[in-house]
This record gives C-alpha cells, sequence and structure tokens, in this order.
C-alpha cells in the first residue's frame, strides 16, 4: 500500500509538533524517520498509524483518504519501543489475539489459528518459546514476539516506533538486518521511527530527516549523509568538527587554509561555518597544512580517532580526525606530536543555522 | 449472653446481613463507574477531563452528611422528584435504594483513584496494540486493560466495601432509621448507645471492628500477591486462560 501525506499539522495546546508535512512513501519500501526527540517523528507515526487525528491535511492510503478511518480499519501493524507485549498472555496468545478478536463470519477457525500463530513463530525463530511470558523472553525476543503478533493480521503498513531502542547494540545490530531481509520478503510498505542515524542509513532505502516538525530533507541514505541541505542534517548524521569561516582579501579561509574566493560562498550570509567529518580531516607533516597537536589518541577497533588542538584554535575544542588502523600502525602518532592538517572535503553553512 | 438480649429478635440476625448486602449491592454498582471513570481518565485525552477528576475527588471532599441532605433534596417527598417518583411508588429515601445510593457516593473515589494510578504506570500501549490489531473497544477493555488492573481493582473494591460497611453520615440522613428495614450496623450502634444499651452497643461495634479486621486481612492478602502477581510469570494456566476467554 502506498502512503501519502498532504500538508498533515498537529498542534499538541501550543506547540506544533508537526506542521505542513507532506510526504510520500512507495508501496514495498522501507523509510525512515530520523530525528532528535521532540522532531515530531513519532506524531507523525501515530497519525499514519490512526492513533492520532491531525488538526489539518490529508493522509492517503493508496489514494483514497483515510485521514478519519478508525485503526482498525487501516492494516497497519505497530510495534512500539516497549514491545507492549501482553503481560496475562502466552507468547503464542499474544500473536494470536488479532485472530481471536475478528468478528465471527471473518474469524479463522482454532485449527488455521494455530497453524498460522506456528508459522510466524517459526517466522520469527521463536517456537520454542509459544507457552512462555514475556517476563521470562529477553527483550530481543519479545520485540521479535510483537512483529510476529503484528503480521498475524496480515497488515499491509508496519510501523515500527523505536522498535530497537530499548536493546543492547549487539542485539539491535541483527535485528536491523533481520528486518531488512523480513521486508525483502514480504514486501509490507515499512515506516520506521529512530533517533539512530546509524540505524536509519543502514536498514532504510529513504532516510526522513525531522526538526521541530518540518522535513529537513528527504533523500536515499548515501545522499543524505553526503549531501546533507543544512546544518542540522549535516551535525545529526554523524561526527562533526564545527570551524569558523573567515574573509580576508576577498577570499575565504578555514584557519590558514584557503578554501575560495569569498564570491563563491553563497550562503546568503557573511557568517559562515565550515563543517568537516572526522574521517574528512588529512593529517601529514607540520609543514603540509594547518599546524597542529595531538592531544589525544583512541584506538576503536577499526579506526583510530585523533584529538587535534589546531594553532590559533581554543584549546578546548580540538578538532576530531579519524585515521584507519593500518595508518596508525605504521606512522604512530603520539601524545604532543605536531603534525599538519588538510581538509578532504567541507561543507559550508551559514552561521546562524 | 446478655450482649444479644436486644431489642428485637428478628434485628439480630439481620442487621449484619443487612450491612453485607449493602455492602455488595453497592460494591457492585460502585464497580462500573469508577472503573469507567479511571479509564477515561487514564487512557484518553478529552476536554473537560480536569473537570471529571474533580468530581472523582468531590466525595472526598464533601461531608458524607451533605451528601445525604443532597439525596433527600433530590429524591425526598418534597424534593425535585419525590412527586414523580412517588407516582411510580419508587421509594429511595428512607429505603434501602436511597441507603445504596448514598454508600455509591461516598465510595465512588475509592475505586478510581486505586485505579487511576495503575492504569497510567501500564501506558497506552498495550490498548493501542490492540485497536491496531483489529480489537473493538470493548474487547481490548475486557482482554487487555481488565486483566492487567485486576488486583488493583480487587483492591479498590475491598476498601470500597470496607468504607461502605461502616458508612455513617450520608446513610445517616436518608436510611431513616427503621430498624430490620433500613437500618446499618453503624447507626444501629448509635441507636443502642443512645438508649443507653451500652452492652448491645458494644457488642455491634465489636461486630463491625471484626468485619473490619478481616477487611484488613483481605488487605494484607492481596497486597502480599499483587506484587508476586503482576511479573506474571508464576501466574497458573488455567487462571489465565479464564481471563482471556
Amino acid at each position: 500500500m502506498s502512503i501519502a501525506l498532504r500538508g498533515v499539522t498537529k498542534q499538541f495546546g501550543d506547540y506544533a509538533a508537526v506542521e505542513g508535512i507532506d510526504l510520500d512513501v512507495a508501496t514495498g519500501a522501507l523509510m525512515a524517520l530520523l530525528g532528535p526527540s521532540g522532531s515530531g517523528k513519532t506524531t507523525l507515526l501515530r497519525i499514519i498509524g490512526g492513533l492520532e487525528t491531525p488538526d489539518a491535511g490529508q493522509v492517503l492510503f493508496d489514494g483514497q483518504d483515510a485521514t478519519l478511518w478508525p485503526i482498525g480499519d487501516r492494516k497497519v501493524g505497530f510495534v512500539f519501543q516497549q514491545y507492549a507485549l501482553f503481560r496475562h498472555m502466552t507468547v503464542f496468545e499474544n500473536v494470536a489475539f488479532g485472530l481471536k478478536v475478528k468478528r465471527r463470519r471473518e474469524r479463522p477457525s482454532a485449527k488455521v489459528i494455530r497453524t498460522k500463530v506456528q508459522d510466524l513463530l517459526a517466522l520469527v525463530q521463536l517456537e520454542w518459546a509459544h507457552d512462555r511470558y514475556a517476563a521470562q523472553l529477553s527483550g530481543g525476543q519479545r520485540q521479535r514476539v510483537a512483529l510476529a503478533r503484528a503480521m498475524a493480521v496480515d497488515p499491509q503498513v508496519l510501523l515500527l516506533d523505536e522498535p530497537f531502542g530499548a536493546l543492547d547494540s549487539q542485539v539491535r545490530h541483527e535485528l536491523r538486518r533481520w528486518l531488512r531481509r523480513l521486508h525483502d520478503e514480504l514486501h509490507f510498505t515499512s515506516i520506521i521511527v529512530t533517533h539512530d542515524q546509524q540505524e536509519a542509513i543502514e536498514v532504510a532505502d529513504t532516510v526522513v530527516v525531522l526538526n521541530q516538525g518540518k522535513i529537513e530533507q528527504a533523500g536515499i541514505p548515501g545522499e543524505i549523509y553526503d549531501l546533507p541541505k543544512s546544518a542540522f542534517v549535516h551535525r545529526f548524521l554523524g561526527q562533526v568538527n564545527e570551524l569558523p569561516v573567515k574573509l580576508r582579501d576577498g577570499r575565504a579561509y578555514i584557519g590558514p587554509i584557503d578554501i575560495a574566493a569569498a564570491a563563491d560562498m553563497q550562503t546568503g550570509s557573511t557568517k559562515n561555518i565550515a563543517l568537516i567529518r572526522p574521517h574528512e580531516v588529512e593529517i601529514g607533516d607540520v609543514a603540509s597544512g594547518w599546524p597542529a597537536t595531538v592531544v589525544a589518541v583512541r584506538v576503536i577497533g577499526p579506526i583510530v580517532r585523533l584529538d587535534l588542538c589546531a594553532d590559533g584554535q581554543p584549546i578546548h575544542e580540538p578538532l576530531e580526525a579519524e585515521i584507519g588502523r593500518e595508518r596508525f600502525e605504521a606512522e604512530r602518532f603520539s601524545l604532543g606530536q605536531r603534525v599538519g592538517m588538510r581538509f578532504r572535503r567541507w561543507q559550508v553553512y551559514p552561521a546562524a543555522a | 449472653m446478655r450482649v444479644w438480649r436486644a431489642r428485637d429478635a428478628d434485628y439480630r440476625t439481620q442487621a449484619p446481613v443487612k450491612a453485607a448486602i449493602r455492602a455488595r449491592n453497592s460494591s457492585r454498582g460502585t464497580v462500573r463507574a469508577p472503573v469507567a471513570a479511571a479509564w477515561a481518565v487514564a487512557k484518553f485525552e478529552f476536554r473537560g477531563k480536569s473537570a471529571l477528576i474533580t468530581l472523582i475527588d468531590l466525595p472526598f471532599a464533601v461531608s458524607p452528611v451533605i451528601a445525604g441532605m443532597i439525596f433527600i433534596l433530590v429524591f425526598g417527598t418534597h424534593g425535585w422528584f419525590g412527586g414523580s417518583l412517588k407516582a411510580h411508588h419508587i421509594h429511595v429515601v428512607f429505603a434501602i435504594p436511597g441507603i445504596v445510593l448514598a454508600t455509591i457516593f461516598v465510595t465512588f473515589p475509592f475505586i478510581a483513584r486505586e485505579l487511576i494510578p495503575v492504569m497510567q504506570a501500564q501506558g497506552k500501549e498495550d490498548e493501542e496494540t490492540a485497536l491496531s490489531l483489529g480489537a473493538t473497544g470493548w474487547q481490548t477493555f475486557w482482554r487487555v486493560t481488565l486483566p492487567n488492573i485486576r488486583w488493583g481493582l480487587l483492591y479498590g473494591v475491598l476498601l470500597c466495601n470496607a468504607r461502605a460497611m461502616g458508612e455513617f453520615g450520608a446513610v445517616s440522613v436518608v436510611s431513616g432509621h427503621i430498624r430490620g428495614l433500613t437500618n446499618t450496623m453503624p447507626l444501629h450502634v448509635e441507636i443502642l448507645y443512645n438508649e443507653y444499651n451500652y452492652t448491645a452497643a458494644f457488642a455491634v461495634a465489636s461486630l463491625l471492628a471484626l468485619l473490619a479486621l478481616l477487611t484488613l486481612a483481605g488487605k494484607s492478602f492481596l497486597e502480599w500477591r499483587q506484587p508476586e502477581l503482576r511479573r506474571a510469570t508464576h501466574l497458573p494456566r488455567d487462571r489465565t486462560r479464564r481471563v482471556n476467554t
């Protein structure tokens, strides 16, 4: 099922949770709504699912106006961060719930229900747990039960609200990949809400970055990461170093590095900042670039992160640089060492943003 | 033995029975409305919610005697509905319905106040999930909400029962103190005491105290069971089945 939002707005008292959102989700797509807390991503998901009614605007399912459809008619499956498993029911009863509450005419026979629930439990690899209660399962297992329960009623849309937020990073990583495989096999339309940029980039076809109730940018994950349209998106999608851009004699500089003719800085602002990701910082001998001192070295598995205090920059705001482990093994940067920095890439934004 | 030498023979057996019936009747009536009110307050956002909360707390703030007087004002012979009630031969004041109504009013907050925090702590996600799975409002309430609150509810009913047995002020006004008909144990204690029948008064009072002790025992029992059962792990299977189906 394709979903479209047209000018969707929702206020909570004086606070605008979402404002004039236009969004299209193609059939079978896996979209991530990414944003900090309070950005309106969960509200948007709840509006699509029918748990909230928008104050203005339309929700279209396959082109039909579904804005006021009751939640039960929308064919959506919900998965929440806290699993929301029914505590007093076994895993089997949880998954069977959606089938058992159907109207008598539509309700499958007990035998059909049993087969279907068993199939779903097999899909989430939890057949052995059918007579357990939620309290007896781990977080990852509970979330898989919640997924099986949502899929029992054959939803056309799966809405996941920070589904892996309460899990530790190993399980999270595993479940993400598993969800992606499941999505590719079963072809429903999925929308996942997350504040974890890595999760969004890893799992989704399309990432929509939200900020203060508005869409900042939407696109495929690689494009959003490489070509952020605003400083907000740039900052939100990963670590960044922020440096002021100074104009001197018609040229623009980051520190002593000449980056462009001032006339080419088309930000419409005279005060600008440059954002540079840690892996875009290049390190060589002192003479090769902006002189700096190594003030911290952290080896994190395959990468090594260096804190560099550039000359002329405040001491308490060191820049972060990332280099590969092999390079580090070969060159052995040590504390206090003097190096020269250059930037492989940067992006300039008006300072106010 | 002098204990039982109270005035009329019938009454001795009837008073506790009446109290029990009254406690049961009003508990039954008192359960539905407050559960509905607590559900509304804990799980939904709507206009007038704070007004409803105030209304729930009203019986705590108002003296029960005033509640009794209001019932007289509304249902009494010269009250607003007195005429039409009389025309249909419905007796409210100075009869059992009046006592039940007065008790419901006084005990209303007990269950609601007990349930609201329990329901709020459990959040709305269980209900939202049930709705998204196609359950109707009723199915959601019976199969998801109620099983989760049943211990809190039982606790509230117990408190409410205790309050109903001991209620004096409101019932004193509306009952009319008709012995063997509309008299309740606390009222009877007062009558006996005013008649200088101390022995009998203390006997009935002791009986009432005994019921209170039983209630306390029940309360302790529930408090002891509750944390264990909330974890649901130790829940015997047949019990959950009964709740679900």
